[in-house]
């Protein structure tokens, strides 16, 4: 597993909203299903003192991490207040930080993964399904019935992708060792080439499938350093070109960034690239 | 949302950096006494956003004898399919010397971009592929405020200095206006002085309510409709409609359909969460699409509830055939529901994408 594991305290920040509490309780289900430690305790600034979905409510982070064993937090913050929630997870000295809201300004993420970079807190998304090592933790609103523990990674910049390729894989009888959601937003924190280092540090897996979209190039950056086998999948091949911003656009990526180039590109580094979803388990399944 | 030419230099004026003397002039106004205030020698600019826009003839020379008649001109034209509805008047100027300055965001740092060259102008993506070193890249940390004395030297490399506080003015329009672009082409040296002759502004969708714009001009209406619904919504040709949630698998169903030799009519990503009215409005949405012959909707559920999105498929009620594909939170329910109401339901995404492509045709 990377990132977190049985032993790691959460709480929550934005749990009392119907997201928060709905989703404390499900990852303290499936907490308890794996005899993990969960969510320990909630945050919104002006409810101290409720409960939501079992856990005790606190005004701020420093007061949750005082009163509890945490070190990771998961957020539902909604998107204008976002940025300044994990600016104060990563003060109240929390490692990690996984953000769920969508919608959160981009200058607030810039902003936000800055200081937490300084703060040597990591952050997760935005704008993503969260963490799910089977066996291990429940971060996130990952669907933990598709999932069965193994030894593939995967890393996605889509939710439900995520969970397409992860069911497809379980019904091969493919195991995961991690499944991280990184976020479909233009500036996230961990990016693949991150999480690839995180894999290739983890024994339990054998080999990493990257599910990218069309936009930047942080799929190629990531895959051409991978020390494990990766496979790639990129959506968007039919998709209208994303809207033209300005010149920068045109001068920044040089015509990078649409669904097709990205595939060409990959292909010529010798990275295995699936042209459809129901490709991904039997090429992941000659790696491992 | 895209801001015009007229509205990104009255934010560049208010901040210091400065512009040619103008005046907006719109259909049926005087532009002849408008432009009296600016000058004998004046330009006419089509407020349309429209990349080369010069080139397609919105951008027009006058004097005070002809202002009007070339105003008039361009009021009664389309800049390569849009129509003018306002024109900027401004004065002549002596340029000396294109460059060229935007700030962007650079993904793969996380950080702001600014790119400067001192071969600016109508040719500047020209200069990106023949000449790209010519193009000074420099990325500034976003927690500074300002724009490091080292980075401007580095970016101006020799270009004038007077240069350097119009950079560090634009980086900070950049931030305080959440900007995803701010791009100055050309920004002209004369014997007057340094000017913005040309400026473009995007602002970031998700920051328009603090920026005290409430309605995004950027979106159509049948988009600005779909997103009151709270999906995002492409019309494409096919005949195939497509709901999925999350923009991820939405897409990879709408290239599945691709690979297997159907045509997609739409991309419709539901939203996370999403309901059994939301689903319902998707589905009529598409029902009432002339060109669609069957609908597939994939959903998988992460914070989206299977039995919700069952109840607005039944609800809707349309005419086409609609295939469903349904995994995830209270999965069970959902396919009881379905089936009662005699929905053909598909196990995996890629058996259910072949049964649309196989109705479509």
């Amino acid at each position: 597993m990377i990132y977190a594991d049985k032993s790691t305290g959460v709480i929550v920040q934005g749990a009392t909203g119907n997201q928060g509490s709905f989703h404390i309780g499900r990852m303290n289900q499936y907490a308890e299903s794996v005899g993990g430690c969960g969510v320990v305790a909630g945050v919104t600034p002006g409810k101290g003192g409720q409960e939501s979905g079992g856990v005790p409510v606190y005004n701020s982070v420093r007061e949750a991490v005082d009163a509890h064993d945490a070190t990771a937090s998961v957020m539902f913050v909604p998107g204008v207040a976002a940025g300044d929630s994990i600016m104060e997870a990563a003060d109240a000295g929390l490692e990690l930080v996984i953000a769920i809201t969508e919608h959160i300004p981009v200058h607030d993420v810039m902003k936000a993964c800055a200081y937490a970079q300084m703060r040597d807190c990591t952050v997760i998304g935005p704008n993503c399904p969260g963490l799910l090592c089977p066996g291990e933790i429940s971060m996130g609103i990952m669907p933990s019935h598709l999932y069965t523990r193994g030894p593939v990674g995967v890393i996605s910049r889509s939710g439900t992708l995520t969970y397409e390729v992860v069911h497809e894989l379980s019904r091969a009888g493919i195991g995961q060792s991690s499944v991280v959601g990184i976020g479909g937003d233009p500036v996230i924190g961990q990016t693949f080439a991150d999480v690839l280092d995180r894999f290739s540090e983890d024994p339990q897996t054998k080999a990493v499938v990257l599910l990218g979209e069309l936009g930047g190039n942080l799929e190629e950056e990531g895959a051409r350093m991978a020390d494990l086998p990766v496979v790639v999948f990129i959506a968007g091949t039919t998709a209208p070109p994303e809207k033209r911003m300005g010149h920068a656009g045109a001068i920044v990526s040089g015509g990078e960034g649409d669904a097709k180039s990205k595939i060409q590109r990959l292909k010529s580094l010798g990275i295995p690239v699936a042209s459809r979803l129901s490709e991904i388990p039997g090429l992941i399944k000659e790696m491992v | 949302m895209k801001l015009l030419e007229y509205e990104a230099k009255e934010i560049l004026k208010e901040s210091g950096i400065p512009v040619p003397k103008g005046i907006l002039i719109r259909a049926g106004d005087d532009a002849r006494t408008g432009a009296a205030q600016i000058g004998e020698l004046v330009v006419v600019k089509a407020q349309v956003d429209v990349g080369g826009r010069g080139k397609a003839g919105g951008i027009q020379m006058a004097d005070s004898a002809t202002v009007q008649e070339v105003a008039d001109r361009l009021f009664g034209s389309r800049i390569k399919e849009v129509p003018v509805h306002a024109v900027l008047v401004e004065e002549r100027i002596a340029i000396e010397h294109e460059y060229y300055l935007s700030i962007s965001i650079d993904r793969s740092s996380g950080s702001p971009l600014i790119l400067f060259t001192s071969s600016g102008g109508v040719e500047i993506e020209e200069v990106a592929r023949t000449n790209p070193t010519a193009i000074r890249r420099a990325v500034v940390h976003s927690l500074l405020t300002d724009v490091p004395g080292y980075t401007l030297r580095y970016l101006l490399n020799g270009a004038p200095k007077e240069l350097g506080p119009v950079i560090n003015k634009l980086y900070q329009v950049f931030r305080s206006r959440d900007g995803l672009l701010a791009e100055i082409n050309p920004l002209v040296t004369t014997p007057s002085g340094v000017y913005a002759a040309d400026a473009k502004i995007i602002i970031d969708d998700n920051a328009l309510p603090r920026q005290g714009i409430s309605e995004n001009r950027d979106l159509t209406d049948r988009e600005r409709k779909a997103e009151e619904f709270g999906f995002s919504f492409v019309e494409l040709d096919g005949s195939i409609g497509v709901i999925g949630n999350g923009a991820g698998l939405t897409m990879a169903t709408v290239d599945l359909i691709t690979v297997l030799g159907g045509r997609p009519a739409n991309f419709l990503d539901v939203g996370g969460g999403a309901d059994r009215v939301r689903v319902a409005h998707a589905v009529r949405l598409l029902g009432s699409m002339p060109g669609v012959s069957v609908i597939i909707v994939n959903l998988l559920g992460g914070i989206t509830r299977c039995d919700e999105v069952a109840a607005g498929i039944i609800e809707a009620g349309v005419s086409q055939q609609v295939i469903v594909r349904l995994a995830g939170t209270n999965e069970e329910e959902g396919r009881t529901m379905l089936n009662k109401y005699g929905y053909r339901m598909l196990d995996t995404m890629e058996e259910a994408v072949a049964a649309a492509v196989e109705v479509a045709r």
